[in-house]
């Protein structure tokens, strides 16, 4: 007994090892929790920053043409005059809230369809299946458009679009991650010991087929801001005053030839968490992948 | 094991899939009432009385009183019929059929020349990366295709805008041509080119050197923006399959035969590992078509994706519901491809 | 005494996360020409590892830092040993990866066609895309484009009264070197092998033989495929314009498509069924013990020195366990090729090898002829391996007390003394080396010090 714990604490330590061996991975780690950080400070105490009207943009009318980045304006400001830093530490909060929105949403409705699709079998599983497939046969991007302009223009119709254009994946997976555990000999040896059929789904197959899934849907939030954002650029927020990464680039889209920046820095604010999200992402495989780990 | 009889199931297999797309469609457009199907498929240009005669038409015609799966039959038979409605926004009015002949040619001629670079620039470095696995240019592939992998693909577009267009100002940012190359032009009237649409043909079938190849120059920048936002997928992805494949044990067997690395890589390694590529063509033209939405809008280039942004700021859902199916029948189309090819490629498929 | 292969005090060591895994502690290995030599042992004890360094398929994480492996007096991993002078303690993969390319390219001409390798797993070891044909055709066509040439050319010039006539010789017993010396006289090099080829098929009657010997003459060639096999022929390789990117690919096919039609005849040789179907087929369409055959096929198609064969019959069910076995006790009759076999079943070696060589902990402990080994067996761990051994007339079987050592911490002295029941003081101490016990007979064991006293 004691050389099992042994053994499996050496586990534990190798997979600490190969992952702070990834330095990337770690620095992928703080960028996601600066971002966290950024947007719990601006949904409790935004004066920490110095930042009032969290939830809407504030224009300048008088100067309304995009200045580049000075003190007053780190980041230089975007039509109609408006500051970008402060835009974009708002904008976070906006993106990542509605982004974890999606992926819950999304995922949950998701792993409980795949989940009951893989354990009920049959006709249902089928219907199921059938139904993702149509799904995927319209490109998401644009499904997500049409539903969400059926549903109405707004950041939160938005992300309920997504997560109706998303769920599928999720169903998908969990399902065959399911299907997979329960050919596992443990849950077999398990059967042929007696044991509730409830009591192993619960017992034996859905603790080991869901953290996989649970670390492949928290992965997938980088993607979903990206495409949230880009909803947002092509036009689908009909509000001019909500702070969002991608309707804040689109903003200073006009503008591109002579201010380079009001475009940049909200699109590189989306890239590095996307980035972050996927160099974590690629870690924590790694630790999980036992191919990778030699 | 018989080609023709896996393509005929297939083919079988598509029915049901068309049949859950329109239904999506259909639903859609009901899900906030009648009122829906009345736009779609009232004329913009009706007026008064003529409008409200139209109407009752209309009710008639789709039996818009009756049962919603009712309405869903004479709905698909008016589809069947290539009858798909009205839109009415700022840059084009009248049938939808006619605004996607006019606009789809064009997202057709990008969305090929974008998937030749992917294809060209994808595997080759793909299987570079992997094969100098570890190598200086193996990191800063690896970094570059990640962090294009992370962006948006807008961002993506600004940041070609401004190094291209604007800094080297080596590449047109805006249009299919240049618009004093075409002024006065018999076969290009109101900014639409004929017979084809397709700027580029249309010019070389009129013997116009100068308009095709500044148009083609036009094409430049939104095509290598939609194939840098898909190219890093599938550099990593043939990356990692490569690696995996030059694993096998077949890998071994080759080389054990006094083989070059050459052949080893570029026929044993790389006809394997782009098998799990092909299955994923399918996403790739997805990624494509949503692609090519975001890339005809910064680009002004008036495609099937302009004209659907151009549909939603301006709230016309005929266009809007066109366009949905219409990228829909293009992506199963696509994949059957797909499948086809796949099962042509790998033998072990035709069972 | 010739020897084909020689390898002396070759020592290897594994850098894993894990540790340093020293997989062999320096082997010596002679083989003699047209021997068939086993090596037995325990899994972990680096079979499979020696099998790799002599063809050299070596993961980048190994490192060589002693030995050599001598073919026909020419040592092959001089690349590996200069590498491991330089980083012994903390090898680079970067650079090893460069180490292994560059013994690649330098190995191109000993792989395949002087030494090959037939592998464990037949079911993943062909790959799945390519043909049967292409798959042997290919081998062929690196190493020997000449003889695919002037076999091409020779059909393309006989007469039908050649083929009449050699088949007439045929008919009367002729020989390999009258047959040789009739396809010479007519300057028809290439069509000696294709006759006797065919006339030595057992899975066709004489009729079917005959008129496939009278159909030999082809249609004639076109230019450019006669060019292509007039210039492998003087060139002996495919170089010149026929590199041209497009052009080799052509000047390839013509190869290929001859390398199928001798493909077909060295799958008659082996005894496969239906050869000319067997080569238009992918691998997943055979079983596994026809895949093994195809196998051994692609590794005897260049007549090399040496086969190594790894564990070649071990994930084969009985029956054709059997078959291969025969197989492998009929080429060795007719092939003048040495070959090594790795197995850990012993009863599989006593069947068709010459001597055998007992592998403990990356060393060979015990090498004799297989009715030593069995009868006479000296090293202790030779005698428990080999009364581990189920016999059908029944008996207790004795298992091997203890476990493989962990090859990270290897034990002092003789690797083999935590295990041992008789152990010594200078066991722990020190390792002993392999000496003569009697001709034939070599072991290494502090018991046997001083019976014969000589090394090797």
């Amino acid at each position: 007994m004691n050389e099992e714990r042994a053994k499996r604490w050496d586990n534990t330590k190798l997979s600490i090892r190969v992952f702070l061996a990834n330095r990337t991975a770690l620095v992928g780690l703080i960028i996601v929790l600066i971002y966290v950080a950024d947007a719990l400070i601006m949904q409790f105490d935004p004066g920490l920053l110095g930042i009032t009207q969290v939830n809407t943009l504030v224009p300048n009318f008088t100067n309304p043409v995009p200045l580049p980045p000075s003190w007053a304006h780190p980041f230089g400001t975007t039509f109609p005059g408006v500051d970008l830093y402060t835009s974009i530490l708002k904008a976070i909060r906006i993106d990542l809230f509605y982004s974890i929105l999606v992926v819950a949403v999304g995922a949950v409705a998701g792993a409980v369809i795949g989940v009951v699709s893989a354990t009920v079998g049959g006709l249902l599983d089928e219907t199921v299946m059938r139904i993702t497939d149509i799904f995927f046969s319209i490109p998401y991007l644009i499904l997500a458009l049409a539903i969400g302009f059926i549903l109405g223009r707004s950041l939160m119709y938005m992300s309920l679009a997504l997560a109706l254009v998303w769920w599928p994946l999720y169903a998908r997976y969990t399902r065959s991650q399911t299907l997979s555990t329960k050919e596992f000999t443990y849950v077999e040896a398990a059967k042929a010991s007696g044991v509730s059929r409830t009591r192993i789904m619960f017992r034996h197959i859905l603790p080991n087929a869901l953290p996989p899934v649970f670390i492949q849907i928290s992965l997938d939030l980088g993607s979903i801001m990206v495409i949230f954002s880009t909803l947002a650029f092509i036009g689908f927020i009909a509000n001019a005053k909500v702070p969002e990464l991608g309707y804040l680039t689109s903003l200073g889209l006009n503008y591109v030839q002579t201010a380079p920046w009001a475009v940049i820095f909200p699109g590189v604010a989306i890239t590095v968490f996307a980035l972050a999200v996927n160099l974590l992402g690629d870690g924590l495989r790694d630790v999980i992948d036992p191919r990778r780990r030699s | 094991m018989n080609l023709w009889a896996y393509t005929i199931r297939r083919l079988l297999l598509l029915i049901p899939t068309l049949l859950g797309l329109t239904l999506i469609v259909f639903i859609l457009s009901h899900v906030s009432g009648n009122n829906v199907i009345l736009a779609e498929y009232l004329s913009p240009k009706l007026t008064g009385a003529a409008r409200a005669i139209a109407t009752q038409a209309l009710i008639a015609r789709f039996h818009l009183n009756q049962p919603i799966y009712v309405q869903y039959f004479y709905w698909l038979n008016a589809i069947l019929h290539g009858n798909w409605g009205y839109t009415n926004t700022a840059i084009y009015s009248g049938p939808v059929t006619t605004a996607i002949a006019l606009f789809l040619p064009n997202t057709l001629m990008l969305s090929v020349v974008a998937a030749i670079l992917i294809w060209i620039i994808g595997v080759r470095f793909g299987v570079y990366s992997a094969v100098n696995r570890d190598s200086v240019s193996d990191h800063a592939l690896r970094v570059g295709s990640f962090t294009l992998y992370a962006m948006p693909i807008y961002l993506i577009g600004v940041a070609l805008i401004i190094v291209l267009g604007v800094y080297l100002k080596v590449l047109p940012i805006s249009g299919v041509v240049s618009p004093t190359m075409v002024s006065g032009l018999s076969w290009y009237v109101n900014g639409i080119s004929y017979p084809t649409h397709i700027i580029i043909i249309d010019a070389m079938l009129h013997g116009a050197w100068g308009v095709a190849l500044n148009a083609a120059i036009h094409l430049l920048l939104p095509a290598i923006t939609l194939a840098l936002a898909i190219v890093a997928g599938l550099i990593r992805i043939l990356r990692s399959s490569m690696l995996e494949v030059l694993d096998q044990d077949y890998i071994r067997l080759a080389r054990s035969k006094g083989l070059s690395e050459r052949i080893v890589y570029n026929l044993h390694a790389r006809k394997n590992a782009l098998l799990p590529v092909i299955t994923l063509f399918g996403l790739t033209v997805a990624g494509l078509l949503g692609g090519a939405v975001v890339v005809e809008t910064i680009f002004n280039y008036p495609g099937i994706g302009y004209w659907t942004t151009q549909a939603l700021l301006d709230s016309d859902v005929g266009g809007i519901m066109a366009a949905t199916l219409l990228f829909g029948l293009i992506l199963v189309v696509a994949n059957l491809l797909v499948d086809l090819i796949y099962a042509f490629v790998d033998p072990r498929i035709r069972y | 005494m010739e020897y084909t292969l020689n390898v002396s005090n070759l020592k290897e060591q594994f850098y894993t996360r894990r540790g340093i895994y020293k997989a062999l502690n320096g082997v010596d290995i002679l083989l003699r020409k047209g021997e068939i030599l086993g090596i037995a042992g325990e899994s972990g004890c680096g079979k499979t590892t020696l099998g790799l360094t002599i063809i050299g398929l070596l993961p980048r994480n190994a490192v060589v830092t002693d030995g050599e492996i001598l073919l026909d007096g020419k040592d092959l991993i001089a690349t590996l040993r200069e590498f491991a002078s330089k980083e012994a303690n903390n090898p680079n993969l970067r650079h090893s990866e460069n180490i292994m390319k560059k013994l690649n390219k330098q190995l191109i001409n000993v792989r395949g066609s002087r030494i090959s390798m037939v592998f464990q797993d037949p079911m993943t070891s062909l790959n799945p895309v390519l043909r049967i044909g292409y798959q042997i055709a290919e081998t062929l066509m690196v190493h020997q484009p000449e003889v695919l040439a002037k076999r091409r050319l020779a059909r393309s010039k006989v007469k039908d009264d050649d083929l009449r006539e050699a088949l007439k010789l045929l008919e009367n017993g002729a020989d390999e070197q009258s047959i040789k010396a009739f396809a010479e006289t007519r300057q028809l090099e290439g069509i000696e092998e294709q006759l006797l080829n065919i006339w030595r098929r057992n899975d066709l009657g004489i009729a079917r033989k005959e008129k496939m010997i009278l159909s030999l003459r082809s249609e004639r060639l076109g230019g450019f495929d006669m060019a292509v096999l007039q210039r492998v022929v003087s060139q002996g390789r495919i170089d010149g314009w026929m590199r041209i990117p497009g052009l080799n690919r052509m000047s390839k096919a013509v190869l290929i498509k001859e390398g199928n039609t001798k493909a077909v005849e060295l799958l008659s040789s082996l005894e496969i069924p239906n050869p000319e179907e067997v080569v238009k087929m992918y691998p997943h369409e055979l079983s596994g013990g026809m895949r093994q055959r195809i196998i051994i096929a692609i590794a005897l198609a260049n007549n090399p020195e040496l086969v190594i064969m790894d564990e070649p019959t071990s994930a084969l069910d009985v029956t054709v366990q059997a078959q291969i076995l025969d197989l492998l006790k009929h080429l060795k009759q007719r092939f003048n090729t040495s070959f090594i076999l790795i197995s850990h079943d012993l009863s599989v070696l006593a069947e068709v090898c010459d001597r055998i060589g007992i592998m403990y902990a990356g060393r060979i402990v015990e090498v004799a002829t297989v009715d030593a080994i069995f009868n006479k067996p000296l090293h202790p761990y030779t005698t428990m391996l080999i009364s581990a051994v189920p016999t059908i007339k029944g008996g207790e079987i004795q298992g091997i007390g203890g476990a493989v050592p962990d090859m990270r911490f290897p034990p002092s002295g003789c690797m083999f003394h935590p295990r041992c029941p008789y152990v010594m003081d200078k066991c722990r101490e020190n390792n002993p080396q392999m000496k003569y016990v009697e001709d034939e007979h070599l072991v290494a064991c502090y018991l046997y010090e001083g019976q014969k006293g000589e090394q090797n």
